[in-house]
């Protein structure tokens, strides 16, 4: 059984946002929910100042706090190490959110478009049956990898190739090999949440 | 309830404050810890401030405590009728925990309590099989103070459990939630015994007790924040937004000052360890101050949760 991991390579991002909205399409998600945001961050002081861009998604922890957290058990993590929720069974506790170091889990708390109650005729196409009251999450595009897809779709949009999707069981892995080679970091690693998704500097 | 997260407002890798628990959740915590502590106080030291009906007020203060408790705990959720699902995680989930012992605690009180109801002179229900000193009556009233005692730690657990924000992830915070409890405790049944109704003898030891106990809690606090001040910048920051930020004034002022160090004064003059009665203007600011300033210590306690950015 894989367990499924990304590596983010930060000296390639030009924070584009399009996996962004790759995810956005691909999901269906609603207004104010992004699963795979981009963070900005200032580096150094004036006049030599940097800006790194952070791309960010679940990070499918190894040890994920958010699963423990929930009351009602709607979270849980898959064999192929993907954490999902089921909208069927949580009751909006939002107990997952508090639990997240790192800001993964959006609750959806109202059905409207982005432009006011009335949907436009792209959201009725396109936004998927949330179900209001409940917490959404990124899965690593389960639903792609189920069908034999194997790249999420921020992977597939990003232009840079920023960021990779493999097997972190797998020692030969594409994934493997670039956090062995650049030293790959985990984010927060102090909260001990062993998170598969790995920031090369 | 706001559709998101606080992460994702600003695209900017940042500290980012928490916005899930709110004002109505430290009024959750602060009505179980009460109603479990009058509970426990009334099974253990046998305070019971008066009889209703026959049935004891701690009893009663204690299940309408902790129901109003449940009550918010469901109002809040995103889906309220799914309220029963939140008992589904006993085993890694302090909140499922909770909310087990919720229930077990109000099932089993108002079953222990049930013998002594009197109705018009008379006691109907006092042959049932747990009244009178039973052993079926006495194995009930452990089990509702363990579950009592659950009821007052588990926000605390739920809150010391989180590894996303370093100034909750402590045990100190289950700590000072279980001390202001019976402080609370304590301090209503010090209003009830500045009325006139409880033996002055009385009022003596649970006013002794009380300074105990806030001097427990003011150090509790204490420790806490030195703590964060020497440990992460984000715990540090938490800590100076109780102290000299926009949270001062709940937390500094209403949960420590005004709950905490001004009662234990008004213990320090009553002098209950002198003998006679203490004075009752003393005896009421102590017992209602504990009140509010475990409310909003609750409050600060909780507002001051932030999550550190994670890269
Ligand atoms: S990143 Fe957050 S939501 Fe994702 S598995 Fe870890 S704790 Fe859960
Ligand atoms: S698509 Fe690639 S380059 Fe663009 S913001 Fe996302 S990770 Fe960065």
């Amino acid at each position: 059984m894989p367990r499924w991991g990304m590596v983010i390579d930060l000296t390639r991002c030009v924070g584009c946002y399009a996996c962004t909205m790759a995810c956005k399409v691909e999901n269906g998600t609603p207004p104010g929910i992004w699963y795979a945001p981009v963070y900005e961050k200032e580096l150094g002081h004036y006049p030599t100042v940097k800006r790194l861009f952070i791309p960010a998604l679940c990070n499918h922890c190894h040890d994920a706090p958010c699963v423990k957290a929930c009351p009602s058990g709607a979270l849980r993590k898959r064999e192929d190490g993907i954490v999902v929720v089921d909208q069927d069974r949580c009751c909006g506790s939002r107990a997952c959110m508090a639990a997240c170091p790192y800001g993964a889990l959006h609750f959806y708390a109202k059905e409207e478009g982005e432009y006011g109650p009335e949907r436009t005729a792209f959201e009725q196409a396109f936004y998927k049956p949330y179900k209001v009251g409940t917490v959404q999450k990124c899965t690593f595009c389960a639903h792609r990898i189920d069908r034999g897809v194997l790249t999420p779709a921020c992977v597939e949009t990003c232009p840079t190739g920023c960021r990779v999707f493999g097997d972190l069981s797998d020692p030969d892995s594409e994934v493997s090999h670039l956090i062995r080679r650049r030293n790959g970091v985990q984010a927060r690693p102090e909260a001990g949440t062993c998170p598969s998704v790995f920031y090369l500097r | 309830m706001e559709t998101g997260n606080s992460f994702t407002k600003r695209f900017v890798m940042e500290r980012k404050p928490q916005t899930i628990w709110r004002a109505p959740h430290a009024l959750w915590f602060f009505a179980m810890g009460v109603g479990g502590a009058l509970y426990l106080n009334r099974a253990l030291l046998g305070i019971e401030m008066g009889r209703l009906w026959g049935l004891s007020l701690a009893d009663l203060l204690s299940l309408a405590l902790i129901s109003v408790g449940g009550l918010i705990l469901i109002s809040d959720l995103g889906q309220p009728l799914r309220f029963w699902r939140a008992l589904a995680n006993p085993r890694y989930s302090w909140i499922s925990v909770g909310a087990i012992c919720d229930f077990v605690f109000l099932f089993l009180d108002v079953l222990v309590i049930l013998p002594d109801l009197e109705i018009g002179g008379g006691r109907p229900l006092a042959g049932l099989p747990w009244a009178g000193g039973a052993f079926l009556g006495t194995a009930m009233e452990v089990v509702a103070g363990v579950a009592a005692l659950i009821v007052i730690v588990y926000p605390g657990l739920v809150l010391s459990y989180s590894p996303s924000i370093p100034f909750w992830n402590t045990a100190l915070i289950p700590l000072q939630f279980l001390a202001y409890a019976f402080a609370s405790a304590l301090g209503l049944a010090l209003i009830y015994g500045a009325t006139g109704l409880a033996p002055p003898a009385s009022s003596q030891t649970w006013l002794l007790l009380l300074g105990g106990i806030l001097a427990l809690c003011l150090l509790l606090f204490v420790a806490h924040l030195l703590g964060a001040a020497y440990t992460r910048a984000t715990a540090r920051e938490s800590a100076r937004l109780l102290v000299s930020g926009h949270l001062a004034a709940p937390f500094l002022g209403g949960g420590l000052v005004l709950g905490l160090a001004v009662p234990l004064l008004a213990v320090l003059f009553a002098r209950p360890w002198a003998g006679g009665p203490p004075d009752t203007v003393l005896v009421l600011l102590a017992g209602a101050l504990t009140l509010p300033g475990n409310l909003l210590s609750k409050y600060g306690v909780i507002r001051a949760g932030i999550y550190p950015p994670f890269l």
